[in-house]
């Protein structure tokens, strides 16, 4: 990225929104406890979170305003439910501690949110791309190989394995720690089975 | 009510039982609720199996995908094995789906994806019409390929798909879809909303091998009676609403297209249909 000073604004090519509920995640909840008591590879699953993931690319402006532009905005969050956390930067630290697997998850071909760019244009006047997916942050019990298990967990194959993601019509990439690819969507490790279109 | 009994098996979230129990009942069966909590042994007491449409554990996760790795679905996969009818409609195809039992030998190899929509997204509802295509289907028995059946559809993620390319056509290919999304006059819908997912080849019902499990989207116990199909629907089962209705009284209660799918499971199960 390089970013090129604009009087107040900083325009850059990337910024990542990871958008985590405030109260306790049904959906996470359900997620981890089919993994431990379903299947092998949950057993050592010792917390599954669920992030929302945005990825904008374009002009965009500096920090302070991009966190004010996904805040006012319901294309993106629910502040009063929902906490936002804006990556501006390569280098700033995601919310995720440095011990969790994490699993990008994204229907293939549906990843764009045009409501969000429009929303978007109308607000700032610049033409950005949107992305949604899922990224799913998962703690493991000390001495489990926990790239392993989340790659284990990840992609559905039969009703004993794999649960995050079908992968007839979804991709996911797996990633770690604080700082997961920048950008995440626009060159993600796609996965799908052999002989995929 | 008499007849081989049917369990209705109903995940938390799901919200079709009651409807599908009548359309059981109507086509001579004992539909009759097993909700999740009870013994997965206990499902070897009926003759066939119905998993409805809704939400089941609020589409948590992936649609269907949670109730797949539940211990009653395990032991649908064994009863389906052994040859007993199992449809899932909607939610049910979804979880049908997800659990591998269709299309075949309990390997993902499909899935039920976002709706493709020019110019929308999600939830999308219309009624459609349906083209039976030559299987070896328990559902679809007694009905000519070629019958076209306009049903209900109603979902937000009912795609049929796969990431391995062909294997959708080559599924049709091998007899394993039923029921395809067709024009009122009988081709093949060819784009929305006909087609009303964008599912590859029009499938709207995928079943396995041996025809005793079927996935299908659109929903057959909400066209029980005549006085049920859409004012949008012409043709032949159009007429037959407007005559019902015009003659009063019960006669919108006369038989509707989604009866047939129910009549077909009960002709299956010996029962003689009047």
């Amino acid at each position: 990225m390089s970013p090129r000073k604009d009087g107040d604004t900083v325009e850059a090519a990337v910024a990542q929104a990871f958008v985590e509920t405030r109260s306790e995640d049904p959906e996470a909840v359900s997620a981890r406890e089919v993994a431990r008591v379903r299947l092998a590879a949950g057993a050592k699953l010792k917390s599954l979170r669920r992030l929302r993931l945005f990825e904008l690319a374009g002009a965009l402006p500096a920090r302070r305003e991009l966190e004010d532009l996904f805040h006012r905005s319901t294309w993106f969050y629910n502040p009063a439910k929902e906490r936002c956390t804006v990556r501006a930067t390569g280098a700033d630290a995601a919310p995720f501690s440095e011990k969790e697997a994490l699993v990008l998850v994204v229907d293939r071909g549906l990843e764009r949110r045009a409501p969000a760019e429009r929303w978007w244009r109308h607000e700032t006047g610049s033409q950005v791309e949107v992305r949604e997916g899922v990224v799913w942050a998962l703690g493991f019990e000390p001495g489990a190989d926990a790239a392993r298990e989340a790659a284990s967990l990840a992609a559905v194959t039969d009703r004993a394995h794999g649960l995050l993601a079908n992968p007839h019509f979804q991709a996911w990439s797996a990633s770690a720690g604080v700082h997961p690819p920048w950008p995440w969507f626009t060159a993600p490790k796609r996965r799908a089975p052999k002989g995929d279109a | 009510m008499s007849g081989p009994r049917v369990a209705v098996v109903q995940m938390p979230g799901v919200n079709c039982e009651a409807e599908t129990v009548r359309a059981l009942e109507r086509a001579g069966l004992a539909g009759e609720i097993f909700r999740w909590t009870r013994a997965a042994r206990e499902l070897a007491d009926f003759a066939a199996y119905v998993l409805p449409g809704g939400f089941s554990y609020q589409d948590r996760v992936r649609a269907g995908s949670l109730a797949a790795k539940h211990p009653l679905v395990d032991a649908l996969a064994g009863r389906a094995d052994a040859g007993a009818p199992v449809l899932g409609i909607c939610n049910g195809a979804q979880v049908l789906v997800e659990a591998g039992l269709v299309p075949d030998g309990g390997k993902v190899e499909v899935a039920l994806a976002r709706n493709r929509m020019p110019g929308r997204t999600g939830y999308f509802t219309r009624w459609v019409w349906c083209r039976v295509e030559e299987t070896a289907c328990v559902f679809t028995r007694g009905l000519a390929p070629g019958t076209l059946l306009p049903l209900p559809a109603a979902h937000g993620e009912g795609r049929f798909t796969s990431g391995k390319r062909g294997r959708i056509g080559a599924l049709v290919e091998a007899a394993q879809a039923p029921l395809r999304y067709a024009t009122p006059a009988g081709g093949l819908a060819e784009g929305f909303p006909a087609n009303p997912n964008g599912a590859e080849a029009a499938v709207a019902g995928l079943c396995n091998r041996r025809g005793n499990v079927l996935a299908l989207m659109p929903h057959p116990e909400r066209a029980l009676d005549l006085g049920q199909v859409s004012r949008g629907i012409g043709g032949e089962w159009g007429m037959k609403r407007d005559r019902a209705l015009a003659a009063g009284g019960g006669a919108g209660f006369g038989d509707g297209p989604g009866l047939a799918l129910f009549r077909g499971l009960a002709l299956h199960l010996g029962v003689r249909v009047a």
